[in-house]
């Protein structure tokens, strides 16, 4: 390389050189290259090098891969196709799981807030005494709490054992499915052909 | 080729035996570039497993006008070259890691001529190692995958006129190793 600066027209010979190995050098070019050698040693030099490692790697075949190769991939895939399975079904069981608590929370909500609004406002004559728009609110508020609490209350007493069967049945599928997430994890063993 | 077809196909509709096939079909291209890439037979495997498991889940983007085995090099050259920068330095050379087996296997090679066999891929090696990644896919594409320039450009994503120039480049590089050593 170093004596390839001895000679001016190294850059473009070395680019000829490497079409010429490719079979991609036309006749007048290849003339050009061959005339320049037979005076240019470092273009001679050169080339030379850059034949030597041509046929050093025309004569190096390809490699394949080592035995079960094809099998170990097909393992990775299902693999992957398990853990977007699981994925996916936590994050249906995680959205079904909130839901079940927003909606059970809201219900207890509901039925709490809508007794203590009942009574106080049956307790309370300071407040039934008061301007005519507190009054109205407070009835209102009052009214709709009883409303809640009467309906929820002759839910609860009418299929209450269902109910509590359908929550309790929801809450263990939900708990066991959330154990096996967390201790069956995805992904523990890798394929990669070594282990 | 209408095998072939028939296996993408069946691959798009998710069917992982058919997509099997192909990886039967293909390894062996698709390993040679790993490994001649990454010089190390061990993340070759892994990279090329990785090859296969990134053309399964873009199979949808595969344009059928395109050789598919052009199209899973195309994915293998640039995983290479990815795990090339990550690295950020020249493969390491693990003497102690399997040698991966030839293709053309006839008979049982005689121990001298494994020895030779061995060698020369050790050379092929430092030779290649001597290389930026992006000039060492476009030599192992040329070389052992016996692919034009445009085809090379293809793969790459790059013009004609840059892998010619990465090979005159790397062709320098090369010999200049050679006239060292």
């Amino acid at each position: 390389m170093e004596r390839l600066k001895e000679c001016a027209q190294g850059e473009r010979m070395t680019v000829l050189m490497s079409l010429a190995l490719d079979g991609m050098l036309d006749s007048s070019d290849r003339q050009r290259l061959e005339e320049h050698m037979k005076t240019c040693v470092a273009c001679r030099t050169e080339w030379q090098a850059m034949a030597k490692v041509a046929a050093l790697f025309e004569e190096s075949p390809a490699v394949g891969p080592p035995l079960g190769f094809a099998v170990r991939v097909e393992r990775r895939l299902e693999d992957q196709a398990k853990k977007k399975r699981r994925t996916f079904g936590g994050l249906a069981v995680a959205t079904g799981s909130l839901s079940l608590i927003g909606a059970t929370v809201a219900a207890v909500l509901i039925l709490v807030l809508g007794i203590a609004a009942w009574r106080w406002f049956d307790t309370s004559p300071s407040l039934q005494q008061g301007t005519q728009t507190v009054t109205q609110v407070a009835s209102g508020v009052g009214l709709m709490g009883k409303g809640a609490s009467l309906f929820l209350g002759d839910l609860l007493l009418r299929y209450g054992a269902p109910l509590v069967l359908v929550l309790g049945v929801g809450l263990l599928v939900l708990l066991g499915v959330w154990a096996w997430l967390l201790v069956k994890r995805p992904g523990g063993t890798h394929h990669n052909g070594f282990a | 080729m209408d095998q072939e077809r028939a296996w993408i196909e069946q691959a798009l509709q998710g069917d992982r035996t058919a997509f099997g096939h192909l990886v039967r079909a293909y390894e062996r291209p698709v390993y040679n570039l790993t490994y001649r890439m990454l010089g190390n037979a061990t993340e070759a495997e892994d990279a090329a497993q990785e090859t296969f498991l990134r053309a399964y889940s873009k199979l949808a983007t595969y344009q059928p006008h395109r050789k598919f085995v052009n199209w899973l090099l195309s994915i293998a050259s640039h995983h290479c070259i990815d795990r090339l920068r990550r690295r950020g330095r020249a493969p390491q050379l693990s003497l102690d890691g399997p040698l991966p087996p030839l293709w053309t296997v006839s008979d049982k090679p005689r121990p001298d001529e494994v020895a030779s066999q061995n060698e020369q891929r050790e050379r092929v090696r430092e030779v290649l190692d001597t290389l930026p990644s992006e000039y060492r896919a476009a030599v192992v594409l040329r070389y052992w995958h016996g692919m034009s320039y445009q085809e090379i450009a293809d793969t790459m994503d790059t013009t004609e006129s840059a892998i010619k120039s990465r090979l005159h480049r790397a062709r320098r590089m090369m010999a200049r190793e050679l006239q060292a050593a």
